[in-house]
């Protein structure tokens, strides 16, 4: 029996402009269990990001409820949502948001110390497998995009969280490389047994998950899987049309 | 969450103050703010307290509180023989004292202080609470011949006197050798056993005799056995001390307040751009749920730490800087009041408390307000540009509403300025108002001189729209450069108007050619000689008015300079009146500090006390007497001496026929004038403007010190901006913009914006000089003068701020060159 890491009932968001309202969330459902890996897929401005801040608590949806490891966060206040980030989410971004003036292991560190959780035989795991032991003394800026993002991934590990929330961590990166990231990315993620949920435009990154939903014109869906091995509950989405 | 609150803490500001260890640039600039801004306000209180304290301990100077002076009526000193009558008669704490001004062979005039060191209460046991200078010291080698002069270390270095050597006088004669030491509070004053000041200065009577403390029925007792020529006189020169100097002291209070708010200026800067690197750092930091709170306890934190090592660091130099400031300031308050200062200063835990205060008060304020719009935006929005550049905006509207309400406060306090802080509180406003207008202005006149631009010289109008997004970055520094410059305008002014006042006073004033000052020249002995055009014999009487010292002068009508005599207010008919010594009541002329001061007017009665009794006198013209903090009332010499019958002769005025120095000296010499006893007009001149420039010397050291402070406010604001923008020059270099260019675009709107700065300067300037002329000065000193506008200082303080802003521009440059590379990998990394 899995339990649910993540549930979004009828969330909606709307943001209003003087050009016109956009609908960018209608009516979503979906449910992502625990220890499972899911990406979402959807053009430019179909909003993603937008459901993403809404499970990081960065935006508040118009209507609807969203709970986090069984509990409904939609009216947390801010200092309920600094303890959920502090002990259960990990935020990854495109743009790796590394501290610039901290050394890589102070960076890899940083999140682990805030939440009183340093464990060494992880970070040394981590630092082996992403193959940063060489530049630990090193600043963000004295290295590749590449490594960089494995350092943010690094940090956003070795916190231990239950969901990790990642904003198209490859992005940034070439073809080649950010397949080197995703894979070793979704591999630790399954080591450590946490959730991922990751947006991202790229079939070929979504491939590595074990469910991929397509965002389309506020509307969630379920996508095919392109190499297809079904292990239990994967995860499910599902939208009321009208 | 409560549990994990502090191990988060330490995380936080371990992150936060990493920052300065990769920008240990940023972390200076934080430093030398603080440090400067604390060490200049820390030295000018330091100087004061001590000055302050060196007023309450003149009296005891001595070795014992005297509490009243035994004078002769015309204070031409007390003989021995009154001295031994008085000890004999049982009046113990009576002891005599020589203080005498001597001119050295060198021409420099020093104060010399003797007393009986066998006489004085304190080396007989007296309970005094001060710790006696003198009680360490061996005293036999003093009462011996060849005796001992001491000179405190600072006046010897001034002198230039080795110990054991001899000082040579004008008049020929030879002070014992020197001992110099540094522990008495003596002043700049040479001090000698009251013997050996006799045998030495072939002096037969002392200046006055000292009183100790004594009951008041013994005072009476005193007073009643004095024999008809001495008096008893209240020693009143704590309390005048303390009131005359209070001015002198708000003034440097208001330069050290000044230099603080510069400092501080520089501390803003520096946080403002250490928020601003660490910005994304903050948000990092909140989205792994730290919360504002936690983020501004930890921010706090470290401003603590930064005013903690201000303040340690800035009161380490504010005290040696206030060491190598005292010299100026004691010459300042012994030529303007004859105040002595003692020669080393000391620091109080008050000072410190009050130092770390404002200093923390200081970056607190520094802190606050980014803080503060760092907690409001949401962390979704704090990463974006736009909210922050609007912010900016509404910023600088803000400022010029608060200048608008600041200069309206100042235009409402204005007519009713009646004391030195209220002149200093309306001379803030103006100036801070001033500051706060100043970005603005900058605003208005980038989009001005767009407009002007030809559309389609592409480079200039980048340049332009450069300085839109440099004015964020540099409206502080620029502020901290007008404060300095108009305070430097305002205050070279000041000085620049008095030192032509008094020189054109002194024009009219000393008119004579030779001033002698000699007991034993025979006047008559001079008769009608050939070379003498004409002489006048002035005369003084000492008294205190309204509680303060008070001369009243006696002077020959008939002689030139009153003859030429010019009012500062009054009307030639009544001056006429004055002449004759008619009038009813009797006609007198006042100095201006005696309107001012004093508080009368034209036509006002006065109550003096002459040898009869109280007098009421009529006040018809009031006289410019520059450099006096005393009142001064002036009647014809025969109007006088019927008064004061006893009045003190102070000397003899010489108008000479022609070319003939030489013959008049020769013939001073044979009508008993020693030589030294008597001085040359220009002698005089070059004398007075000595002491004045000495006065002021303080003034000009703080108005460079804080000059300097600006320029560092400056350089470290264009070193920040130009570390912020390196990625984005490393783009432009990419597209192909040249160094040239480079420097076009970033220079050009930077010289504008000095520009407007030195343009809005001069008007603040001159309305700072106005101030100070017309309304400060007249309330601290009670003199008049007119203001004299010279375009010199702005001249000089352009060129100043044009070489501080190439000298900046040429260090970004090279720091530019030198980081490019790092830069362009960074840019690279962050693409690839
Ligand atoms: N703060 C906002 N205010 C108004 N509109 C927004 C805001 N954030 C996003 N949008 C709009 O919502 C839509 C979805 O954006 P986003 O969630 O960033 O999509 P995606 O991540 O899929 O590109 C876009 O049309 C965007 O313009
Ligand atoms: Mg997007």
């Amino acid at each position: 029996m899995t339990t649910t890491m993540l549930t979004l009932s009828h969330v909606s968001k709307t943001y209003h402009q003087p050009d016109g309202d956009i609908t960018v969330l209608a009516d979503v459902n979906l449910h992502l269990p625990a220890g499972k890996t899911a990406a979402l897929l959807g053009e430019s401005g179909s909003g993603k990001r937008t459901l993403l801040h809404l499970v990081a608590g960065l935006v508040k949806p118009d209507s609807g409820t969203i709970d986090i490891a069984g509990q409904r966060v939609t009216d947390f206040s801010e200092s309920q949502w600094n303890t959920l980030r502090c002990q259960t989410l990990s935020l990854v971004f495109q743009q790796y948001h590394l501290v610039p003036t901290l050394s890589v292991l102070d960076n890899i560190l940083l999140q682990a110390r805030l939440a009183g959780r340093v464990d060494a035989s992880l970070q040394q795991r981590l630092v082996d497998a992403l193959g940063l032991g060489a530049l630990l003394k090193r600043l963000p800026f004295q290295l590749s995009g590449g490594q960089q993002q494995r350092v943010a991934i690094a940090r956003a590990l070795m916190h231990q969280p239950r969901l990790i929330l990642a904003d198209e961590p490859t992005g940034n990166l070439d073809e080649a490389t950010g397949q080197d990231v995703m894979r070793l990315f979704v591999e630790l993620v399954q080591m450590t047994g946490s959730s991922l949920l990751m947006v991202t435009h790229s079939r070929e990154m979504a491939s590595y998950m074990d469910c991929r939903w397509q965002l389309h014109h506020g509307v969630i869906s379920n996508v095919a899987a392109l190499d297809t091995v079904d292990t239990g509950d994967t995860g499910s989405v599902t939208n009321h049309e009208g | 969450m409560k549990a994990e609150t502090p191990r988060q803490f330490i995380w936080v500001l371990l992150t936060l103050l990493s920052h300065y260890r990769r920008h240990p640039g940023q972390a200076l600039a934080m430093i030398v703010g603080l440090v400067t801004g604390v060490a200049l306000w820390a030295a000018v209180q330091l100087i004061n307290d001590h000055a302050r304290a060196s007023y309450a301990e003149a009296d005891q100077l001595l070795g014992a509180e005297a509490s009243a002076w035994i004078r002769a009526h015309d204070d031409s000193g007390v003989a021995p023989a009154d001295y031994i009558e008085l000890r004999r008669a049982g009046f113990s704490t009576v002891y005599p004292v020589i203080d005498v001004r001597l001119r050295s062979s060198s021409g420099s005039f020093i104060t010399l202080v003797a007393t009986d060191l066998l006489a004085l209460p304190l080396l007989a046991g007296g309970g005094s609470t001060m710790a006696n200078p003198f009680a360490a010291a061996s005293w036999l080698p003093m009462i011996q011949p060849p005796y001992q002069a001491w000179y405190p270390s600072a006046l010897a270095r001034q002198l230039d006197i080795a110990p054991g050597q001899q000082l040579q006088l004008a008049n020929g004669q030879a002070l014992p050798p020197a001992l110099i030491q540094t522990q008495a509070q003596q002043g700049q004053r040479i001090f000698m056993d009251v013997g050996a000041a006799m045998a030495v200065l072939q002096r037969r009577q002392f200046s006055y005799l000292a009183v100790g403390h004594l009951p008041p029925a013994e005072q009476q007792r005193l007073a009643a056995s004095l024999p008809p020529h001495l008096q008893l006189v209240p020693n009143h020169q704590a309390i005048d001390l303390a009131q005359l100097t209070a001015s002198l002291h708000t003034n440097l209070t208001a330069m050290g307040l000044l230099s603080f708010a510069v400092g501080l200026f520089i501390v803003f800067n520096a946080v403002r751009f250490s928020l601003l690197a660490r910005q994304g750092s903050l948000t990092t930091l909140r989205e792994m749920g730290v919360s504002t709170g936690l983020l501004g306890l930890a921010i706090v934190a470290e401003s603590l730490l930064w005013a903690l090592l201000g303040t340690g660091l800035g009161l380490l130099s504010g005290f040696l800087l206030s060491q190598q400031l005292l010299p100026a300031v004691a010459t300042s308050m012994q030529s303007l009041f004859g105040a002595s200062l003692g020669a080393t200063v000391s620091l109080q835990p008050v000072q410190v408390l009050v130092a770390f205060s404002l200093t923390l008060a200081g970056v607190g304020l520094a802190l606050a307000m980014p803080l503060w719009q760092r907690a409001r935006t949401s962390i979704r929005h704090s990463r974006s540009a736009p909210a922050q550049w609007q912010q900016e905006h509404a910023g600088v509207k803000r400022m010029a509403a608060v200048a608008l309400v600041l200069l309206l406060v100042a235009g409402l306090i204005y007519p009713q300025i009646d004391s030195v802080v209220a002149g200093f509180v309306v001379l803030g406003l103006v100036m801070f108002g001033g500051a706060l207008l100043l970005p603005l202005l900058v605003q208005l006149s980038i989009a001005a001189v767009a407009t002007l631009l030809p559309q389609r010289h592409w480079l200039l109008r980048w340049s332009v729209s450069d300085a839109v997004a440099q004015l964020p970055h540099l409206r502080i520094a620029l502020m901290a450069l007008l404060l300095t410059l108009t305070a430097n305008i305002g205050v070279t002014t000041l000085v620049g108007s008095f030192r032509a006042a008094l020189g054109d006073w002194l024009q009219t004033r000393l008119s004579a050619n030779v001033y002698v000052q000699s007991n034993t020249l025979d006047l008559a002995a001079l008769g009608q000689a050939q070379w003498l055009a004409y002489a006048a014999e002035r005369f003084g009487s000492s008294q205190r008015w309204q509680d303060r010292p008070t001369t009243v002068r006696g002077l020959d009508v008939a002689a030139p300079d009153a003859q030429a005599l010019l009012l500062a207010q009054g009307n030639p008919a009544d001056l006429a009146l004055w002449r004759q010594g008619d009038g009813e009541p009797q006609a007198i002329l006042a100095n201006e500090q005696v309107h001012f001061l004093g508080n009368q007017l034209l036509g006002s009665l006065v109550e003096l006390q002459t040898a009869t009794g109280l007098q009421t006198f009529k006040l018809v013209g009031f006289v410019h007497d520059y450099g006096n903090a005393n009142f001064q009332f002036y009647l014809p010499n025969e109007t006088l001496l019927k008064l004061w019958p006893q009045a003190r002769r102070e000397g003899v005025a010489l108008w000479l026929q022609g070319d003939t120095q030489e013959q008049a000296t020769a013939a001073l010499l044979q009508a008993g004038a020693k030589p030294g006893e008597w001085l040359l007009q220009d002698e005089i001149k070059r004398v007075s403007f000595a002491i004045f420039d000495r006065t002021f010397a303080i003034t000009a050291a703080l108005n460079t010190l804080t000059l300097l402070v600006a320029g560092l406010a400056l350089l470290a604001a264009l070193l920040a901006v130009h570390q912020q923008r390196l990625p984005e020059y490393s783009h432009w270099r990419a597209m192909g913009v040249g160094f040239r260019q480079w420097f076009l675009i970033v220079a050009l709107p930077l010289l504008l914006m000095i520009v407007v700065t030195l343009v809005l300067a001069v008007p603040l300037g001159l309305i700072l000089s106005w101030l100070l002329i017309h309304d400060l000065n007249v309330i601290a000193f009670g003199w008049t003068m007119p203001l004299r506008w010279t375009w010199v200082p702005v001249w000089q303080l352009s060129g100043l701020t044009l070489v501080i802003v190439f000298a900046t521009l040429a260090v970004a440059v090279l720091r530019v060159r030198q980081t490019l590379p790092d830069a362009l990998k960074q840019l690279a990394g962050n693409e690839g």
